[in-house]
């Protein structure tokens, strides 16, 4: 592994600075607790590499500028939480049928509706992997930690310019005040794994963005470089125009699905703490956990050890899509399964799913306030 | 060293995530690993706020202190001070603004409560109600003896404007010179 430097700072800090080493040159948005330090940041970091950032009327507007930053051809973020998220739906379904890449940082907090703004939440799971109407896979990585509220953003501009369309970053109000030491990549190491979208070389006459293989994005080129093509959010040919032929309407949509889950191996991340010894014996127990409830399970398994109990942690950093095959085969080992979660059973479900198990014990919290190490090393003693 | 646990409370915009901030980049300065947390209600001015500040020289993986670990609790907020008082361990130090702060009878019992009037201190020691933070920090490194003052100092010093690094360390010596008197 090459060399990590060590930055002080907290989780949404190290978002905007993250976006910046990126390569993103433009923030639009809206501020919105607990995640405007992103704004705030991009706002000082993104004028000094020649970008901008814009604080527009409302959460509506605050995605629509990033599609638009996006089409002219830069890397673009817009960062928000729940409330935001589902204000900016509409167009995050856009952005999914056009193929306009873009990350979008939501800092969860307490919902539904406006919830509670300053605690600490995960319940936007589900809305992350559907945020607006129709078919498409959403991309979705989750950061457990601080280092990763940088490198998970990094990761979903790439992933983002990889797969033509928006990738969310979930973190929670947890990771995005904390304030520590994470050790990060170095920027020319972040610089040096930068793969931008692709470009259409060819004649401008030849060029037909939305006519690509089966299981592959658009090939949009920035507008205003002679590349013309139509955009919309009607079902389209491959120029962009709106058509309702019939085999073009059904590979198009069939494409949105195929291009995510025929590549999930360039996709998927997973962090198995302390697994290695889990072999399938008697009084094992085996926690699934993701974003920060994952730091708190990695304490209470500290505890668990100490009191003899063998048990690890199975953490997705890539939610969705989901880990499905390695989620079952985790939870075949593993007898005692625990998944804890800042909500009710929103991704329990996905592992019931993946697992083919409905006998899973959860923990769960929708009180606004963080679970305890000591609340899991319990719960696994009262159940298992 | 083992783990450190300190908790700052008071009201939104009294400035006591400042001094967290300090501690847990003093600590990783050293090379160990420091956290603070700051839980804050929807109400920004006036809401109780606390700051949760751990340092250890093992990773911490969990940022929050739990309930009845906290060795330190400084309080300058009557509020504040009510909701968070029983994360302390019992028979830890639990310093007080005694003009803002109610402590019972039978608090007295449970904890070491210590008067000191750290706005008071700012105030009219040192001449800035902003520099209660650096006071707040002085009593509490004093008492819990958890990072070399040089260090420290240097690390608070970093973080505030060079114009008001002379009275920062006025509010330090005094923070300093007031716990150890209380430590008597």
């Amino acid at each position: 592994m090459s060399e990590l430097r060590e930055v002080i700072s907290t989780g949404n800090e190290l978002s905007a600075i993250a976006a910046v080493d990126a390569g993103c040159t433009f923030f639009g948005g809206y501020p919105l607790t607990p995640s405007s330090e992103i704004m705030h940041v991009c706002s000082d970091l993104l004028p000094k590499v020649g970008g901008a950032s814009i604080q527009m009327e409302d959460e509506i507007a605050g995605i629509c500028c990033v599609i638009g930053a996006s089409m002219s051809g830069v890397r673009a973020l817009t960062a928000t939480s729940g409330p935001g998220v589902s204000l900016k739906a509409e167009n995050l379904g856009l952005a999914q049928m056009a193929e306009v890449p873009m990350v979008l940082v939501n800092v969860m907090r307490g919902g539904p509706s406006t919830g509670l703004p300053t605690r600490v939440s995960q319940g936007d799971i589900k809305q992350a992997s559907n945020p607006s109407h129709g078919d498409y896979r959403s991309i979705t990585l989750c950061a457990g930690n601080l280092a990763e509220c940088y490198t998970e953003v990094v990761r979903a501009f790439n992933l983002a310019d990889r797969f033509m369309q928006p990738v969310i970053v979930l973190t929670d109000e947890t990771l995005g005040h904390m304030h520590g030491k994470a050790m990060l990549p170095t920027q020319e190491d972040v610089a040096a794994g930068i793969v931008l979208r692709k470009k259409f070389e060819g004649a401008p006459e030849d060029y037909r963005p939305y006519e690509c293989g089966p299981t592959e994005p658009a090939v949009l080129n920035p507008m205003f470089e002679g590349y013309r093509y139509h955009f919309t959010g009607l079902h389209h040919d491959a120029m962009g125009f709106p058509t309702e032929e019939i085999e073009t309407c059904r590979k198009l949509i069939q494409r949105l699905e195929d291009k995510v889950m025929a590549h999930q191996d360039e996709i998927e991340l997973n962090e198995e703490f302390m697994m290695d010894d889990l072999n399938g014996e008697e009084g094992e127990v085996l926690i699934i956990a993701y974003g920060s409830v994952s730091l708190a399970a990695k304490e209470a398994i500290r505890h668990l050890r100490a009191d003899g109990i063998k048990a690890g942690l199975f953490r997705p950093i890539t939610i969705w899509p989901s880990p499905a095959k390695r989620i079952k085969e985790v939870t075949s080992v593993t007898k005692n399964v625990l998944c804890v979660e800042l909500n009710i059973r929103q991704y329990t479900e996905e592992i019931e799913r993946a697992s083919g198990r409905l006998d899973l014990e959860g923990l769960y919290k929708v009180n606004g306030r963080a679970i305890s190490p000591y609340e899991i090393v319990e719960k696994v003693k009262e159940v298992f | 060293m083992a783990k450190t646990l300190m908790r700052f409370t008071g009201v939104g915009g009294q400035g006591v995530l400042l001094a967290g901030e300090i501690f847990a980049a003093a600590k990783i300065k050293t090379g160990g690993f420091g956290l603070k947390t700051a839980t804050y209600t929807s109400q920004v001015r006036g809401g109780p706020t606390v700051v949760d500040i751990q340092l250890d020289d093992k990773e911490i993986y969990y940022p929050y202190a739990n309930d009845g670990e906290v060795n330190f609790m400084l309080s300058v907020a009557d509020v504040s001070y009510q909701s968070f008082k029983n994360g302390v361990k019992l028979g830890g130090t639990i310093v007080v603004e005694p003009n803002l702060v109610h402590p019972t009878e039978e608090d007295r019992k449970k904890w070491n409560i210590v008067e000191i009037p750290i706005i008071t201190i700012a105030k009219e020691e040192v001449g800035n109600v902003i520099t209660q933070s650096v006071v707040a920090l002085a009593i509490a490194n004093t008492f819990m003896d958890a990072i070399d003052k040089e260090t420290l100092i240097n690390t608070m010093l970093s973080k505030v404007p060079a114009k008001v690094h002379a009275i920062n360390l006025t509010a330090y010596e005094l923070g300093e010179k007031y716990a150890k008197e209380a430590m008597k």
